[in-house]
């Protein structure tokens, strides 16, 4: 090698990186590295170093050992995208995750390059949690996961699935891990309790007696065994017989569509080591799988000491039936090599599961305790009134500060519980007693209810307790706040729910809402306005004014409401005349009513300053001038605000007010202001639209971007409270429709406002034309 | 305009009804009390056909009226027409039921305008009248009138509630759907298909209405799971019969037919 050549090649990478950075052998190393590439690819990799070394030194050394085949098969643009790639892992998954991408290329980017780009789990993850929640009957969260696994409220996925290189197969593959983890906890992977424990012990008769006191029945389970990891692999097995059965039964379909999968796992399955336990029975599940014949315990020590079929009515025999494969197994080869299980049975996470299943109670006990709190505090407000009036009726003694600590909350009676148990059913409390007053508990509380008696066996006393102490501490006003965020609230404020995604439910009360007037500003905005845009204005106004309603009767009809009497004269005078008479002798009120009813809510956020700003005023006006030759009814908000407590909506112009010169200035004044809660203005003018008696609701929503405010508003929990809040004014009746400014449509889009909902803008100039251009097409 | 006589809205051959509790015992005290019926439940959960078998049971005529919003009262009461040279009198089905002592039945009572619907109020309770404005005359209901109105408490607006005054005059029922072994009977019956097929549609249907609240309006119901039923006995592939009488039937939403679609491939291969 050219020592010149050399000495370029050495200041080059010491530009990248500074030689102090680097120990003697770490720099002799890379500069080997180097000098033993041809010269276009040292410029490469020296390129992509400058790219790497600032991100992590540690990254830029792995990279350093694993870059030579990459550089020996990949051409320029496919090694920039593969740096990219490694980039992208160590930033999302740190640099274990980063290593192994680069040191499986051909897995990871040969076969993405060729087309196979596999699927990613953001992708489906909407379709495969709603799937989920239809076949499981209850919501769960989806997770990334190197393993698939579950903790009982999650399930964990792979990120991505590259196994097939079509994605309807690799969907099967999410569709089928999924599934399976749902029947991990249908058939109770995770036993957290046994009735009968002490027979259970008895019966299995061990000495060793490890992890007695542990609060997690596997744990003292499988301490009575020498090799307790043997034993729960064993037992492990057994559930994964026992899930893949039991989907075989409730998911024929699914389970005849995996074959393909089954026998591609087949072929991966390393038979080989015929020596090693669990890959003969491994194998046998598979082959039946791939097949789809209905399971049958492998031969061998499973089929020989395994009930299969009295698992379900008791549940401690697949506990004996580990333990009795446990003995012949132990007996024949004391600690045998062990072979891999197929990687849909996923990771047995005992202690994860345990902690979720600890921190979901304590979640549900708190949710419980907030609802039942806000449900009862009406009641207890009055109790605490009555009570107050009574005291100063006896005597003028000053009032106990707290009167409503002497009541209490409590369970129906026994006797009232058993009428209201429904046979064959969960456990649900449905009522409860304050004092002698009996109380309803609404949906949410019952199902809140039931996963507390499901977990608990029974509802704790303290719950309740909790409830009530919170709700006699509260003062009963309409816009309470239980946990101040910053913001004062506003009086007079309307409070809205807002929902949250992850517990697949509402937080109650959370945001407060206040309607604020807008101080028309003057100006020349408005004339300047409808000077430029004078021509659309007027075309708009022709076009509308044929839209209007026609109230009108129609004559000589059939059949209608009253009796034409024109045409009735005529009749009987034709038939005096002896001519047959007319037999279309009615009147009948025409209903071609336009009953409509608008509402358009304008984003205020802070983003809209400027050019969008100005489009979306100019936009509001010309729209306001050709309703007016239009008739419908129609209000304009503005709406804006920062963190939960402080949403605003201000108004323009109400529904029954007449577009004025107040208005315009109004329009005019309309300004950028703070962040973009969607959630609550919508939920407010759904409500107020809901109301109003019009055949035709429409609720118009101007936005430039996605919802997001100050606090924790922001990301897939902003996008999912705005879809649900637009559901729910669907469900109310009313027609919601998005129009968005952006530069480009953004994924989220239709998922947000619905495929056929909304209108996407790209350059704001159009506005004033498209706007009402829409809104004839939505309307006739 | 004609209208049927009296006697062709008599039910003469059993309809099937399999009952869900003490539904029918109740609504023949009603009528025995001469008390209105509300039946209240979600779509195909077998309030019409609940009314035919009651009519067919206490063999009166049964005038079933689907309410829209363009129905008025002349719709319900009756109109003149005029029949070579003559005004005639046509009955509207309320009329033709009170004047014969037939079962009126108002379905989706909720849809009709609310000034249409006042006209029951003097039927409803015990003067059991109804003026007929156009005639100047007051017809009294006979003792073997019986009116019935149905509803769907589930998606309507808060502009179409019922008012308290009018559903305070009423007994209501309840019928949702009913329980998962006697909806399997019913289907199995409807459609003419096997017990097992039965009792995965309506594992379907299940899955489907737990999807009520992440964005689906309403689950399949009765009725939908008894057409998906009748298209696999008829020789249609089970995946498709239920893509094109439930999935798509349930939902425009992409994602939330495509999940549908994904619980139906998992039940049937």
């Amino acid at each position: 090698m050219d020592s010149a050549v050399d000495n370029t090649i050495t200041r080059q990478l010491y530009e990248i990186i500074p030689k102090k950075e680097l120990n003697s052998w770490e720099s002799e190393e890379l500069l080997e590295c180097l000098t033993e590439l041809s010269q276009p690819q040292q410029g490469l990799l020296l390129q992509q170093l400058s790219v790497i070394w600032p991100v992590s030194h540690s990254l830029c050394l792995a990279f350093l050992d694993a870059v030579r085949p990459a550089l020996a098969c990949l051409d320029e643009k496919q090694f920039a995208e593969w740096v990219r790639g490694i980039l992208g892992r160590y930033e999302a998954h740190g640099l274990q995750e980063a290593r192994r991408f680069m040191a499986d290329l051909d897995s990871h980017f040969i076969c993405t390059l060729k087309g196979q780009s596999g699927l990613l789990l953001t992708d489906v993850k909407t379709r495969l949690s709603l799937y989920l929640r239809g076949v499981a009957g209850r919501p769960f969260e989806l997770e990334k996961a190197t393993l698939p696994g579950t903790d009982t409220a999650t399930i964990f996925l792979p990120q991505d699935i590259s196994i097939f290189s079509e994605n309807d197969e690799n969907f099967l593959v999410y569709k089928f891990l999924a599934s399976l983890q749902w029947a991990f906890i249908r058939v109770d992977l995770y036993c957290h309790e046994m009735d009968d424990e002490d027979a259970l012990f008895k019966a299995l008769d061990r000495s060793a007696v490890k992890n007695r006191h542990s609060e997690i029945f596997l744990h003292r389970f499988s301490g009575t065994f020498t090799q307790p990891q043997l034993a729960m692999t064993i037992y492990h097995f057994l559930q994964t017989f026992r899930a893949l059965s039991f989907l075989q039964k409730r998911l024929p379909g699914l389970m005849a569509d995996s074959q393909t999968y089954f026998q591609r796992v087949v072929e991966d399955f390393p038979v080989k080591k015929e020596n090693s336990f669990l890959a003969a029975e491994y194998s046998f599940l598979l082959e039946q799988l791939g097949k789809n014949l209905p399971l049958e315990l492998p031969p061998g020590p499973f089929r020989q000491n395994c009930n299969s079929s009295s698992w379900r009515s008791s549940p401690s025999q697949i506990f004996l039936d580990t333990a009795r494969v446990y003995e012949e197994v132990y007996r024949e080869t004391s600690g045998p090599c062990i072979a891999p299980a197929p990687f849909f049975q996923g990771s047995f996470q005992v202690e994860e599961a345990h902690v979720r299943r600890l921190a979901r109670r304590k979640e549900v006990e708190q949710q419980f305790i907030e609802a039942l709190s806000i449900r009862i505090l009406p009641s207890i407000a009055k109790k605490k009134e009555e009570h107050g009036d009574q005291q100063s009726a006896q005597a003028d003694q000053p009032q106990q500060p707290d009167s409503g600590a002497n009541l209490t909350l409590r369970l129906p009676s026994q006797q009232d519980e058993e009428k209201e148990k429904e046979p064959g059913h969960d456990q649900v409390v449905r009522h409860i007693r304050l004092d002698d007053e009996k109380i309803g508990l609404d949906i949410k509380l019952q199902e809140l209810s039931r996963e507390i008696m499901d977990d608990l066996g029974n509802m704790p006393q303290l719950y309740l307790d909790s409830a009530e102490k919170m709700a006699a501490g509260s003062s009963y006003e309409p816009n309470m706040i239980t946990e101040e965020q910053g913001g004062a609230p506003l009086n007079g404020a309307s409070l809205y729910d807002e929902w949250d995604f992850r517990r697949q439910g509402f937080r109650h009360n959370w945001c407060h809402l206040l309607e604020k007037e807008i101080q028309p500003s003057g100006g020349t905005f408005i004339s300047t306005a409808l000077n430029e845009h004078r021509g659309v204005i007027k075309q708009l106004k022709r076009q509308f004014e044929q839209m209007r309603s026609h109230h009108r009767f129609i004559g000589r009809q059939r059949d209608g409401d009253d009796i034409d009497l024109d045409a009735l004269t005529e009749a009987l005078a034709d038939q005096q005349a002896g001519l047959p008479p007319s037999e279309r002798l009615f009147i009948r009120q025409l209903r071609d009513q336009r009953d409509i009813a608008a509402l358009f809510l304008v984003d205020m956020s802070s983003s809209t300053e400027g050019w969008v700003g100005k489009a979306i005023k100019e936009s509001l006006l010309v729209m306001a001038e050709a309703m007016e030759s239009l008739g419908d009814r129609y209000a304009i908000y503005g709406f804006s605000g920062m963190r939960r407590t402080r949403s605003e909506v201000f108004r323009v112009k109400k529904m029954e007010e007449p577009y004025n010169d107040t208005v315009q200035g109004r329009i005019a004044a309309l300004g950028p202001k703070d962040y973009t809660r969607m959630g609550p203005p919508i939920r407010h003018f759904s409500n107020i639209l809901s109301e109003m008696e019009a055949r035709v609701r429409l609720l118009i929503i101007l936005t430039d971007g996605k919802p997001e405010d100050y606090d924790d508003y922001k990301g897939e929990y902003a996008i999912e409270d705005t879809r649900h809040a637009l559901i729910e004014a669907k469900i109310k009746g009313i027609h919601p429709f998005c129009i968005t400014i952006d530069h480009e449509a953004q994924d989220y889009i239709s998922h947000l406002f619905g495929e056929v909902n909304y209108l996407f803008i790209d350059d704001v100039k159009k506005l004033p034309r498209r706007m009402p251009d829409m809104y004839r097409i939505l309307t006739t | 305009m004609h209208g049927k006589r009296i006697e062709e809205h008599f039910i003469d051959k059993e309809p099937y009804y399999r009952e869900q509790g003490q539904e029918l015992t109740i609504a023949l005290a009603a009528y025995e009390h001469k008390i209105p019926l509300l039946l209240k439940g979600p779509t195909g959960s077998g309030k019409s056909r609940f009314m035919q078998y009651l009519a067919w049971k206490l063999k009166r005529p049964l005038v079933t009226v689907s309410c829209h919003d363009d129905l008025s009262t002349s719709d319900l009461v009756g109109r003149y027409l005029i029949r070579g040279g003559e005004t005639v009198w046509m009955d509207g089905p309320l009329t033709l039921a009170v004047r014969h002592g037939g079962i009126c039945y108002l379905d989706e009572i909720v849809e009709a305008r609310k000034d249409t619907t006042v006209v029951i109020h003097p039927l409803a309770d015990d003067r059991r009248e109804l003026p007929i404005e156009k005639k100047g005359e007051i017809l009294t209901a006979t003792d073997q009138f019986m009116l019935a109105l149905s509803y769907n408490p589930g998606y309507q607006s808060v502009v179409k509630d019922l008012k308290p005054s009018t559903r305070q005059r009423f007994i209501a029922l309840e019928l949702a759907y009913p329980g998962p072994d006697i909806e399997a009977e019913i289907v199995q019956h409807e459609a003419k298909i096997s017990r097992e097929e039965a009792e995965k549609l309506v594992r379907l249907a299940e899955m489907t209405r737990s999807l009520e609240d992440a964005g689906l309006q309403e689950g399949a119901s009765t009725r939908l799971l008894i057409h998906a039923g009748t298209l696999i006995n008829s020789g249609i592939a089970p995946r498709q019969a239920c893509k094109v009488t439930i999935s798509e039937t349930l939902s425009d939403d992409h994602e939330l037919v495509a999940a549908i679609d994904e619980m139906i491939s998992s039940l049937y291969t």
